[in-house]
């Protein structure tokens, strides 16, 4: 027993030793310790190539409403096509982040590089939002936001919704 | 071990042990590779994908924050690590000693969630949505049966350095 536990402590550091480095060499490595906490944004692992980008993060969802109140601003749901039929923010267009490449061409035909863009998908658990959020500024659109609430927090606030 | 002393090997008592040990060694062989590879391929999804994973650690709701990306790190490489060692007979019965604790860790997780209706994905061998709380039970059953075929190789008590193969043939 007593070998058997001392053979099991080398297989587990030669983990630990392996994980380590691999973790650190690795283009998808992660931080030690993630971004876990809902009340301080997104939560994600924090990678290496990480979407999370706070300074467009709308935190207060009251915010988002005063802007959606005053109209000119775009929202676009970055959930599945599915999600967004079962209910969206008011107005919002559907750009799923997965069909990105498929929708962009007809979406910026339509708006403007400059066109204010807020961005949600399910909430602070969801990267979604980010995602398409960096798509959109890579393809040169420059007043993008991101509702971290998602449809969930503007519904359950019970904000306008179709 | 008997018969590499040089002892008979065609009396019909010998013959009878000869055969038992040559299936139970056969036996160990298929569990350590039936747990080996079982292991092995679940570590994959979560080595190409920690940030996935650790969202799915996350989602257990079990855990710290400051834990899940250690666990996501680690986790998947004492998978890895066990899995081959148990394939390929280095340290066997310390491996199987690893995944029993895994897997007890596992069902405990998987039952606690279920007794709260908490809905997770258990991420086990995919980082998807598709792994979700109605696959709980399953996934519980499926525990309990690698659990059960991991006691079995620790009772065996197969020995080191056995690479690959079965000796006593």
């Amino acid at each position: 027993m007593k070998k058997t536990v001392k053979e099991a402590v080398y297989l587990l550091l030669s983990a630990c030793i392996i994980a380590v480095i691999i973790n650190v060499a690795s283009p998808v490595g992660i931080a030690w310790v993630g971004q876990w906490n809902p009340s301080e944004g997104v939560v994600g692992a924090k990678t290496k190539n990480d979407v999370d980008n706070p300074r467009i993060e709308i935190n207060d969802i009251d915010i988002a409403r005063q802007i959606h109140e005053r109209g000119q601003t775009l929202f676009v749901d970055a959930r599945t096509k599915d999600a967004y039929a079962e209910g969206h923010v008011k107005g919002a267009i559907s750009l799923p982040v997965g069909e990105f490449d498929l929708k962009i061409d007809a979406f910026s035909d339509r708006y403007l590089l400059d066109q204010p863009i807020i961005v949600y998908c399910s909430g602070r658990s969801c990267e979604d939002g980010h995602r398409l959020s960096e798509k959109l500024i890579d393809f040169g659109y420059d007043k993008i936001r991101v509702m971290i609430d998602g449809f969930p927090g503007w519904q359950a606030k019970g904000f306008p919704i179709e | 071990m008997g018969f590499r002393d040089g002892k008979p090997k065609d009396s019909p008592l010998n013959n009878l042990v000869f055969q038992k040990i040559t299936s139970d060694r056969r036996l160990e062989l298929l569990a350590r590779w039936i747990l080996g590879v079982t292991f092995v391929y679940a570590s994959f999804h979560k080595i190409i994908a920690p940030a996935a994973f650790a969202k799915i650690i996350y989602g257990y709701g079990l855990f710290p924050g400051v834990t899940v990306n250690l666990i996501a790190v680690v986790l998947p490489f004492v998978e890895l690590i066990s899995g081959l060692a148990l394939m390929t007979g280095l340290y066997p019965r310390a491996a199987s000693l690893i995944i029993m604790v895994l897997l007890l860790s596992f069902i405990a997780a998987l039952s606690i969630n279920l007794a709260r209706g908490y809905e997770f994905n258990c991420g086990c061998f995919s980082s998807d949505d598709s792994n979700s709380a109605g696959s709980a039970g399953l996934t519980l059953a499926r525990d309990f049966v690698l659990l059960f075929i991991c006691i079995h190789v620790y009772r065996i008590k197969p020995d080191s350095g056995r690479i690959l193969s079965v000796t006593n043939e």
